[in-house]
């Protein structure tokens, strides 16, 4: 019997990380319980973007997310890019690392969208043995996310809920479940978004993504530029009961609004959670709470104090 | 078309050679390249990518190509935003678009979407039988490409090696220099610091850019050598105008030159005399060293 979240922190509310917030966030300190980053932009960067990085490490637990892992490709992985992973988790201590079911591109070609792998026993053994392999070499709790997709394949022989509780199980690894991506991608196949949640090994579920999308009647897409609508946050309340609380983040990604708004979105969650409300693990405990139970109410009360706070794969230069 | 499982790389190889295809998903589906791993018959998608109650399988495919030049083409204008303002978006896109098809990106970064964009141009340049200039001549192309160069560097400058939280040589430390020794000192340029020579004033261009007002037109420059330097401090990239004798003074220093090699570097591209070029040295240390040009001296 596995431990809720594979017995990782729930570490609270936290935003995604964006360039467009830097200033506000290294200026006004907001009370965000963590941050998660976009891995490509700051691995390579010797400027500002890790500079930032680095002080904001120093006051928040930060998860590092990446979009170029392509677990799921043919191609051999990468170990330059996963060594450039492991330095940058451990110089922010990490909490764990994440990326997507999917594969980026193939013949060393990096289409820079999470593609979508077909749901087959090939697949499966495919991915598990890779993500076996870069665990042994990350050297740190690693988590693969259900990305948005907008296609199925005629060759797959199982559901995509499947697919993910058999690849965490084989794997042994975590889940990062994207609510918001569970319902658009069930919306663009005709399923049961509940049931897909319902399906899930929820031991092994160590994260949470918010987003809002674009709905367009026939398909919707993953637009991340809009805040979250109610029928994900009811997905929300059922994930949220199913688990007993995991780290939730909300990602915003075009027309970003100010910090203040996203870190707004993000609490709504509070109001989606029932009786499950957030047990912080230690990092993300606020003095003064004598017991868990006590906790909830004075994280509440620390973001009621600040109201505050919010990455492209692009960060543009500041040029003088 | 056969039916059954296919390879999962026989699936990816096909699924990226259809969503890339320049023509679209019907073009990518009918491609050379995707037809010698999945041959499908027109109409046949659907054997392999299955519908949705509401769209067919081109349609769905559709949503992936049309994603994958929207998205790298988004990050090219990033990239090189006043070349998109002076080329027009449709202009930009045009160019954008193909470079995209020539050299697709084979890195886990965005950030090196743009690395061969300069050299794109300066390869797909009109030859003269296109109406472009003779060889030798200095032409439109030109200042695309000294554009694209300057908005490149200004991209690898802002997040590459700095000098943030480390010294930089002072004019003090620099007077301080055994003055016997100065003629073959070297002097250290800093990691961040980039020389650039081009054939239009693409500089002075991307500033008034940059300072115009919203809509304002800003009427494209005539050819004129222009040298700049260009570096980062407090992470903010910063430009320089240089003179040719302080550009070739740099350019020698930066390449591992003496102190005397650069001089005669400078004195070789200007009209000064050797008294004018050495009292006009003094000031120019002073200038270099203020803006942290140099690391060090040996």
């Amino acid at each position: 019997m596995k431990p809720p979240r594979l017995g990782h922190d729930n570490l609270g509310l936290g935003v995604g990380l964006r360039s467009v917030h830097f200033e506000h966030i290294l200026v006004h300190q907001p009370a965000v319980d963590w941050f998660e980053i976009i891995s490509e932009n700051y691995i390579d960067s010797q400027g500002r973007p890790r500079y930032v990085l680095q002080q904001i490490a120093e006051r928040y637990p930060v998860v590092m997310h990446g979009v170029s892992l392509s677990i799921g490709s043919t191609d051999p992985l990468d170990f330059e890019y996963l060594g450039k992973l492991k330095r940058l988790a451990k110089e922010v201590d990490a909490k764990w690392i994440s990326d997507h079911i999917c594969w980026t591109g193939v013949l060393g070609r990096n289409s820079h969208d999470l593609l979508p792998v077909p749901f087959t026993e090939q697949t499966l053994r495919h991915v598990v043995e890779r993500v076996r392999t870069l665990q042994d070499f990350l050297e740190r709790p690693f988590v693969l996310e259900n990305p948005s997709s907008y296609v199925t394949f005629q060759d797959s022989t199982m559901e995509e809920w499947e697919f993910v509780s058999r690849m965490a199980e084989e794997a042994d690894c975590g889940l990062l479940l994207d609510v918001n991506n569970v319902y658009v991608s069930s919306f663009n196949h005709d399923l049961d978004p509940d049931a897909f949640i319902r399906s899930l090994p929820h031991e092994r579920i160590v994260q949470f993504h918010l987003a809002g999308h674009s709905n367009y009647t026939t398909h919707i897409i993953d637009t991340h530029d809009n805040h979250v609508i109610d029928p994900v946050w009811e997905l929300y309340r059922t994930a949220h009961e199913l688990t007993g609380g995991v780290s939730t983040l909300l990602e915003w990604d075009a027309n970003i609004p100010p910090f203040p708004v996203v870190h707004d979105e993000v609490l709504k969650a509070k109001q989606f959670m029932g009786k499950h409300l957030p047990a912080p693990g230690p990092v993300a405990r606020i003095a003064g709470a004598e017991t868990p139970e006590d906790a909830p109410a004075l994280v509440g009360a620390a973001h009621a104090a600040i109201a505050s706070p919010h990455p492209l794969h692009h960060i543009r230069p500041e040029v003088e | 078309m056969s039916a059954g499982p296919r390879s999962l790389d026989a699936v990816q190889r096909w699924f990226q050679a259809v969503i890339t295809h320049p023509e679209g998903v019907e073009g990518g589906v009918e491609s050379e390249e995707a037809q010698e791993i999945i041959r499908l018959n027109r109409g046949e998608l659907e054997a392999v990518i299955t519908r949705s109650r509401n769209l067919t399988a081109a349609e769905r495919m559709g949503v992936y190509a049309n994603a994958y030049y929207a998205r790298l083409l988004e990050c090219l204008g990033e990239c090189f935003p006043v070349l998109r303002q002076a080329l027009s978006e449709d202009v930009f896109t045009g160019f954008a678009f193909e470079y995209l098809q020539r050299y697709p990106s084979r890195s886990y970064t965005l950030d090196k979407l743009g690395e061969n964009f300069p050299r794109f141009l300066e390869e797909t340049r009109p030859g003269p039988e296109d109406g472009g200039a003779e060889p030798g001549e200095i032409g439109w192309p030109d200042f695309l490409v000294d554009l694209a160069i300057l908005e490149w560097t200004l991209a690898k400058v802002f997040d590459g090696p700095g000098t943030e939280g480390q010294a930089t040589l002072t004019h003090e430390a620099l007077q301080a220099f055994p003055a016997e020794r100065f003629a073959e000192a070297r002097l250290v340029t800093v990691p961040c610091l980039r020389l650039l020579e081009s054939r239009f004033p693409v500089n002075a261009y991307f500033t008034a850019v940059r300072q115009a007002e919203e809509g304002e037109e800003v009427p494209l420059p005539d050819p004129a050598p222009e040298h700049t330097a260009i570096t980062r401090r407090n992470y903010v990239v910063r430009r320089y105008t240089l003179t040719p004798p302080q550009h070739a003074l740099l350019t020698a220093l930066q390449g591992g030159g003496t102190v005397a090699e650069a001089l005669a570097a400078a004195a070789a591209v200007t009209d000064l005399d050797d008294d004018a070029l050495a009292g006009a040295l003094g000031n120019w240390f002073r200038v270099f060293t203020a803006e942290g040009f140099f690391a060090a001296i040996e």
